[in-house]
């Protein structure tokens, strides 16, 4: 054990390891910022770097990508309401209006804070607790992923603001868009219109950037049209979280990290879903839910550490089965196989230096993670000070150029500046828009999900009740929908008797 | 200030434009390539065929000086890469990664191209279709295996990647070739998925390529009961083969690099001999071995007949599928 501890120590401590993990960081975390550019993108670009590179230094850069863009998605997020990626989209919920309050220092501080904590804490559950998390994640078959979904889009009701009902029709939207294309189980096309674009599906990616983007340059056109716009004064005046806040969010982030790990190890899930449970659990477990949606600390703490959790949780099943759950972990499973490094249960009585060595790259990586972003934070609150017309143009350019590299589409574009435009009257009816998002994204897992295992039950719906997991997840769902409505009604009948 | 503002604006909007501009006063010299290639890969970036595609371009630059740029079109399932890729200039600079799905998805309407819009070049690799299942399955040969399916005839839950994939046309070439019949559980998210939930023992079989499953295999998770190529896989040497065991079946996920159809013959000489030579190499060999996946070099004629033979067996298949 000591010996190879050592022999890490030694392989990630040298110039070369420490330098390619600062940079994967210091990548990550433009890459995260940049709507449109993924941390697949990413990974993939600089999968051929690592050839070349010898051991695991290769896999340790890929590794600082790959947390280092968990966290960038907040900070475009909170500074412009745009979220580089769409875990990131309920962190701006709360981040956004913090920073319109004068305090995007603050919203960066508490996301870097809790990001890195998140990190840390997956870390640790990827170190101790590997096996046996791998061994639950592996009890998720059709029927629990389905549940997931369910839960997941459950959401949908805590970030609707004033009017649920608004939330539920953009959460219909969003899971019409998801609809498009070729039909999971049976391959039929559904609302193609014979176009060969649309039977891939609509590219997520564009309605993301149109929706929250390109609606807001369309509305700061609108409200600056000849006209001087009043710009947030922003004042520097802090980079660190300060106590109070630390105080505030420990919960929510221990909450986050938790649900960030066992999501990350479950393959076919990710930081979006894990982002979207956590902020959706703090706030129903909050004792002032009303605060969230306006600058809540706690709103940004939460899906912040869940995002970046589950990087530690994805290495799970990928280091002890060899099975990735994400097209990142996969290109990161090639990478070590490249190496001469088979992941599995193998590869621990095989080549535990090695191991060790993925494990203390990991924590350098979170730490660098840290660091770096609490060193942006100064720069990157300046772009606030940016007069709207300088930024908005360049906004604009981000736009395009991030739908179009998506799938190098122009298609994209056109998807992106209609769902622009569609965004910009919703703003105007007063529509929140993160259900659309949400839906979106969880809607291609519950439909197949949910089809799939009819398929496997041949028709029979007991399949999602006659399952532990699948059933515990149901039934979670219906407590956290109807449970306060009911303990409403209770308490107000047992004050009239 | 305004002034200021509007022409940091405007440099910032020239320099894109700038960058999006491309090149065009290469020098003219006889040595092709005299500048960079590009290769559409109709893929995401991450998958089997991207990886293979950005090794193939990584170790061709030994032969080349110039760079191969890797460009991912996947929307549309890919189709409008192919059809971009078919439509480029015949100059050799625009190459295709195309894949298996030239050869399938044009008999489901669902590619307006086909394997006759493209001159082949060569395909690094030829992934086979195999049967594998848990390795507590209580079957150990691939005839004991269908014997249990011809008792439970759509009892077994056969996973693959996704309805109208080439792993799914595998299973259900085997429904076709040996009368069993499976309930196909399409995983369309891809292999790997389908490969956890067998690990997971939430499936009976999976009918997709090994390599993705080495992890499990080398673990003694996954047992491989036969394989869909023509001759056994060095990376797995005790596999029989479905045709050694009689049965005429063989279904492999290629990707060949393709230039557009009609390119002038002395251009394919030279890509012919820069990407020969590439898939020779040694090093690449091995770094396609080490993920898993068993290179091969099918060059010129054979190339070009293994992608008929499959465009034409696979419009039968389908045919009978009513996809």
């Amino acid at each position: 054990m000591i010996e190879n501890l050592m022999a890490a120590f030694s392989n990630v401590f040298s110039f070369t390891s420490i330098t390619v993990i600062f940079l994967g960081v210091l990548v990550g975390i433009i890459i995260g910022a940049l709507p449109g550019l993924t941390t697949t993108m990413g990974v993939a670009l600089l999968f051929p770097l690592t050839f070349n590179l010898e051991g695991i230094t290769g896999i340790l850069m890929l590794l600082g990508i790959y947390c280092g863009a968990g966290y960038g998605g907040s900070i475009s997020s909170i500074l412009l309401n745009t979220p580089g990626n769409p875990g990131a989209v309920v962190t701006g919920l709360d981040g956004y209006p913090m920073a319109q309050k004068g305090e995007a220092d603050r919203a960066l501080a508490i996301s870097t804070y809790s990001s890195g904590v998140g990190g840390m804490f997956s870390a640790l559950v990827l170190i101790f607790l590997a096996p046996l998390l791998a061994t639950v994640a592996l009890q998720f078959g059709p029927p629990e992923f389905f549940a997931l979904a369910i839960f997941g889009l459950s959401i949908i009701t805590s970030i609707s603001g004033k009017s649920i009902l608004k939330g539920l029709i953009g959460g219909a939207i969003g899971l019409f868009i998801a609809t498009i294309g070729l039909d999971s189980i049976t391959g039929m096309t559904r609302f193609t219109f014979d176009t060969m674009y649309l039977m891939g599906g609509v590219s997520f990616i564009p309605i993301l950037i149109g929706l929250f983007a390109f609606s807001q340059v369309l509305m700061t056109v609108e409200e600056g049209v000849g006209e001087n716009v009043e710009k947030i004064k922003v004042k520097i005046q802090r980079v660190l979280p300060t106590k109070e806040d630390i105080k505030k969010t420990n919960y929510p982030i221990f909450q986050g990290s938790l649900i960030g790990s066992i999501i990350g190890a479950i393959p076919g899930t990710g930081g979006d879903i894990a982002a979207f449970l956590s902020y959706n659990q703090t706030k129903k477990s909050s004792k002032e839910p009303e605060k969230f949606g306006k600058g809540a600390p706690e709103g940004i703490a939460a899906p912040e550490a869940a995002n970046n959790s589950v990087t530690g949780g994805a290495m799970v099943p990928l280091l002890t089965l060899g099975i990735p759950g994400d097209t990142v972990t996969a290109i990161i499973l090639g990478a070590l196989m490249v190496q001469g490094l088979q992941p599995g249960p193998l590869l621990f009585t095989e080549h535990p230096d090695q191991i060790y060595g993925i494990y203390t790259g990991f924590i350098l990586a979170n730490i660098f993670m840290i660091i770096l972003g609490f060193l942006f934070i100064r720069p990157f609150t300046k772009v606030l000070n940016i007069p709207k017309p300088i930024l908005t143009p360049i906004i604009l350019v981000l736009c395009v150029v991030g739908s179009f590299s998506m799938n190098n589409d122009i298609i994209d574009v056109y998807i992106m500046v209609a769902a622009g435009f569609i965004g910009y009257f919703l703003l105007k009816l007063d529509f929140p828009i993160s259900p659309i998002i949400i839906a979106l994204v969880l809607g291609p897992m519950l439909e197949s999900n949910f089809r799939r295992s009819l398929v496997m039950s041949q028709g029979d719906y007991s399949i999602f009740m006659m399952r532990p997991i699948s059933a515990g997840l149901i039934l979670l769902t219906v407590l956290t929908l109807f449970g306060p409505i009911l303990w409403n009604r209770f308490k107000k009948r047992e004050s009239h008797a | 200030m305004k002034k200021l503002a509007s022409t940091i604006v405007f440099i910032f909007m020239a320099t894109l434009l700038i960058g999006c501009s491309s090149d065009s006063s290469a020098t003219k010299e006889n040595k092709f390539p005299e500048k960079d290639i590009t290769l559409i890969v109709p893929k995401a970036p991450g998958g089997g065929t991207d990886l293979t595609a950005r090794g193939l371009a990584e170790y061709a630059k030994k032969q080349i000086d110039q760079n191969i740029v890797v460009v991912n079109k996947p929307s549309g399932n890919g189709v409008t890469g192919m059809v971009e890729g078919s439509k480029a200039k015949k100059d050799g600079y625009t190459l295709t990664m195309t894949t298996v799905e030239l050869a399938m998805l044009p008999h489901m309407n669902r590619s307006p191209v086909d394997y006759k819009d493209f001159s082949p070049i060569v395909a690094p690799i030829a992934d086979p279709a195999s049967i594998m299942v848990p390795a507590d399955a209580p079957y150990n040969t691939l005839e004991e295996f269908l014997e249990h399916a011809k008792k439970n005839p759509g009892k077994l839950k056969v996973g693959n990647s996704g309805v109208g994939t080439i792993f799914h046309l595998a299973s259900v070439a085997v429904e076709d070739k040996t009368g069993v019949k499976f309930t196909h559980v399409p995983y369309n998210e891809g292999s790997a998925p389908a490969v956890a939930a067998l690990v997971g023992g939430h499936l009976d079989a999976v009918s997709v390529a090994p390599g993705i499953a080495k992890a499990q295999i080398d673990a003694g998770k996954i047992k491989v009961l036969a394989i869909m190529s023509d001759e056994k896989l060095p990376l797995f040497p005790e596999v029989p083969t479905f045709k050694e065991l009689g049965y005429d079946i063989t279904i492999r996920a290629w990707a060949a690099l393709n230039a557009p159809a009609d390119t002038p013959d002395e251009i394919m000489d030279s890509l012919n001999e820069i990407f020969s030579k590439t898939s020779k190499d040694p090093e690449f060999k091995k770094f396609l071995e080490k993920q898993g996946i068993q290179p091969v070099e099918i060059e010129g004629e054979e190339l070009k007949n293994m992608i008929e033979e499959d465009h034409n067996y696979y419009g039968e298949l389908l045919k009978d599928m009513k996809l």
